[in-house]
């Protein structure tokens, strides 16, 4: 009979194990369904990189396909969130009509802010002069892209510095210099360009 | 105040303006914006530039409304071979085309500007097309694909890789 326990020991154990490594697969997200479950904070990031509306989605068209690819690779959704973000920070330079949401002149923003009501809560501006809005797109527009991505990221995604540096694999000290040196191109061309803060 | 210690302040303003400081340094630093004159102008650009910034995206968000994103991703992996294959794809794409606009005999003369944005669609195009033909002979991708072909033909109509999508959806 001692043999028979063996086998029946042995075979529970194979179960176990297989039931395990079940779990686990089941337990990995699925890439493409956290792909549009992200897919606002996703277009949040290609508008903020000044991609347009077309341009973005044949962007997100691409990101789409890669993780398609890459499904079931990562062990969590936190991970699969972050390799979304990063490729679609990527993927924003690649686009030959680059930022052509920051082509639009100052004027054409504010008339188009007054036509479909684009103000939000978290901006207040009582009055934007346009001469100041038109120097901080052109800065935008000629801002290095490693520069933007981090902008993007932390003011207009909400991420903090932990998380990108997660993201774009940059210690926070990094993320936090960069950033700093991005906002003080944009604040130092408002002050060199004669405008009142 | 010193020359040194504005320096110091303006290590520390943009932490100082998004609240990262502690509240014995903040203290610190709004101390010395209330003699400062240069580092509270500095504060205040600093706080004004981002609100345009914001501004500028919303205006970008608002246009991001229109990203249409298909819910039918849903397939296995594609092997790594295939994407070879559509990069040798796009690349052949992208210099016929490249070379079909160079030598094609137009009726008014096109600028180069025209001529980079017809080479961009068409390489975009083709691109597009290549991913989607990859995922044509997956049952479960049937969806996406009628979809990306679809898209294809709206975006880029007057395309070789627009023709090639229509006869796909016949």
């Amino acid at each position: 009979m001692g043999w028979i326990e063996s086998v029946d020991q042995t075979n529970a154990d194979l179960a176990g194990q297989a039931d395990q490594a079940a779990n686990e697969l089941s337990a990995r997200p699925n890439l493409t369904d956290v792909f549009l479950a992200e897919r606002e904070r996703l277009k949040r990031i290609v508008a903020g990189m000044g991609l347009s509306a077309s341009d973005g989605e044949d962007a997100l068209q691409d990101v789409s396909i890669q993780a398609l690819q890459r499904r079931d690779v990562f062990a969590d959704k936190a991970e699969s969130v972050r390799w979304l973000i990063k490729v679609t920070v990527n993927r924003c330079p690649m686009e030959h009509r680059r930022r052509r949401s920051f082509q639009r002149h100052a004027g054409e923003i504010l008339r188009r802010r007054q036509e479909i009501g684009t103000q939000s809560d978290r901006i207040d501006v009582k009055a934007i002069a346009a001469e100041e809005l038109e120097i901080v797109r052109e800065t935008l527009q000629e801002l290095d892209g490693s520069l933007l991505a981090l902008l993007v990221l932390r003011y207009f995604c909400d991420l903090n510095s932990t998380e990108i540096g997660k993201v774009l694999d940059l210690n926070q000290s990094t993320v936090r210099s960069r950033l700093r040196e991005a906002r003080m191109i944009l604040a130092g061309q408002l002050m060199q360009r004669g405008i009142e803060p | 105040m010193t020359e040194m210690s504005c320096r110091e302040i303006e290590q520390m303003l943009l932490d100082y303006a998004d609240g990262q400081l502690s509240p014995e340094r903040s203290s610190e630093v709004a101390e010395h914006l209330a003699g400062c004159r240069r580092c509270s102008d500095a504060l205040k650009a600093l706080q004004r530039s981002l609100e345009l910034v914001q501004v500028v995206w919303e205006d970008g968000w608002a246009d991001a409304q229109a990203i249409h994103i298909s819910k039918q991703v849903k397939t296995r992996g594609i092997p790594r071979w295939a994407y070879a294959t559509a990069a040798a794809v796009l690349a052949v794409a992208a210099c016929w085309a490249f070379w079909h606009y160079l030598n094609r005999p137009a009726p008014q003369p096109l600028t180069v500007a025209e001529i980079e944005r017809r080479v961009a669609d068409e390489g975009m195009a083709a691109r597009l097309l290549a991913a989607t033909e990859l995922l044509a002979g997956k049952p479960y991708a049937k969806e996406l694909v009628k979809s990306q072909y679809n898209y294809i033909v709206e975006r880029y109509p007057s395309t070789e890789a627009a023709a090639t999508a229509k006869t796909r959806i016949r």
